[in-house]
């Protein structure tokens, strides 16, 4: 009796260590998080839309259904990377990701210069390399430094009704996700 | 020598069962570490941030969420109505109060996934601010149900568990300190088609 009380015990306190390793292997070895869904779906620097409005089940879930939402992977060990979208509509925000899915650094219309999406993420190090000689064209852009190398950027626009659609569609389909040269 | 290898079969399954289903238990509820509850509305500012705890984390890692940051906005997920029972796709409720600063907010009503729900007609069961009739005081008054409805009208249909889902986008209560005097409208169930 003694021993079985023994093993019940020690079974309970196994318990929880497993239930603390589990909990923090799951974000290790989870197939089915963002960078994972977005890397079936399409390549390296490729705009992707998240929502099911673009045909067949939405990439990555919970986006509100009154928002599009488009997203490119990236790494910046290649270099830093641009992303610009063209048009004006009612409202978008866009959040840097890291690999695992934690959100780095948001943005929206309000801070970013003449409501124009033009951004370009990069890490400290390349920060102090593009700050020496700013090139022209990047006079303008919200500079993200982010610590990290593989990321996602991901931007959400607002789609009040169903006039917006196809003018949010096109500002989403026009957005570029690139490598940047400086 | 049998009894010793039982027992300790005993308690590696306990472990490896216990622990295992924990977690899972664990990750599945609505409501976990670090959530704010306003009334009947639950949010989780610190959600897919780094600052967020092992049980979120591992959440959005499971469910591949891209959460909101603080500059797009927060949702807040309603399950239960004001007299604590748990929201139905087939009944009827009002939602009724103001709502606190933002640029606008959307308020959808979801399935179990917190996907929209799928009526399956033209008209989506989600709702945003520029759209809405007001209140001589600025409050709002929205129907909730499978009947059209005077004033603002929430499609929902079908029948089982339902939530609704609270969007505030570009506001400054996604910052932590201004949580605290925020109030949200209450829901009031009207009634049920058996």
């Amino acid at each position: 009796m003694r021993r079985l009380l023994h093993a019940l015990i020690l079974g309970l306190l196994g318990a929880g260590i497993v239930h603390i390793v589990v909990l923090f292997l799951v974000p290790e070895f989870s197939e089915r998080d963002a960078w994972s869904r977005l890397a079936m779906a399409s390549d390296l620097y490729r705009m992707t839309r998240l929502d099911a409005e673009a045909g067949g089940a939405p990439v990555v879930k919970s986006v509100d259904p009154l928002f599009y939402a488009a997203a490119c992977r990236f790494d910046l060990a290649d270099g830093l990377v641009r992303i610009k979208a063209p048009g004006d509509v009612p409202f978008w925000s866009a959040s840097v990701y890291d690999r695992s899915g934690h959100n780095i650094y948001s943005f929206n219309d309000h801070n970013a210069n003449g409501e124009k999406l033009d951004a370009v993420v990069l890490t400290p190090a390349q920060m102090i390399d593009v700050r020496r000689d700013l090139p022209e064209d990047l006079q303008g852009a919200i500079f993200v430094e982010a610590p990290i190398e593989e990321g996602i950027f991901v931007v959400r626009a607002f789609v009040p009704d169903e006039s917006w659609k196809p003018i949010v569609s096109r500002f989403l389909e026009q957005s570029a996700c690139e490598l940047q040269d400086y | 020598m049998l009894k010793n290898a039982i027992l300790t079969l005993l308690s590696l399954a306990m472990a490896i069962g216990l622990g295992g289903y924990s977690v899972w238990y664990a990750l599945n509820a609505q409501d976990g570490v670090g959530a704010i509850r306003i009334g009947r509305w639950t949010a989780f500012p610190e959600m897919g941030t780094l600052a967020a705890d092992p049980y979120s984390k591992a959440r959005v890692a499971r469910e591949g969420v891209l959460a909101l940051g603080q500059a797009e906005g927060l949702a807040f997920v309603a399950e239960r109505d004001e007299s604590g029972e748990p929201l139905k796709r087939e009944c009827t409720y009002s939602i009724e109060g103001g709502y606190p600063t933002a640029r606008f907010w959307t308020l959808y009503a979801a399935d179990q996934s917190l996907g929209v729900i799928d009526t399956g007609k033209t008209r989506q069961s989600a709702l945003q601010s520029y759209e809405v009739l007001r209140q001589p005081d600025n409050s709002v008054v929205i129907t909730v149900g499978n009947r059209p409805a005077p004033g603002n009208w929430l499609l929902t249909g079908g029948s089982g568990k339902m939530y609704f889902v609270l969007t505030f986008y570009d506001t400054p209560i996604a910052s932590s300190t201004g949580l605290s005097d925020v109030t949200l409208p209450r829901i009031l169930k009207a009634g049920c088609n058996a």
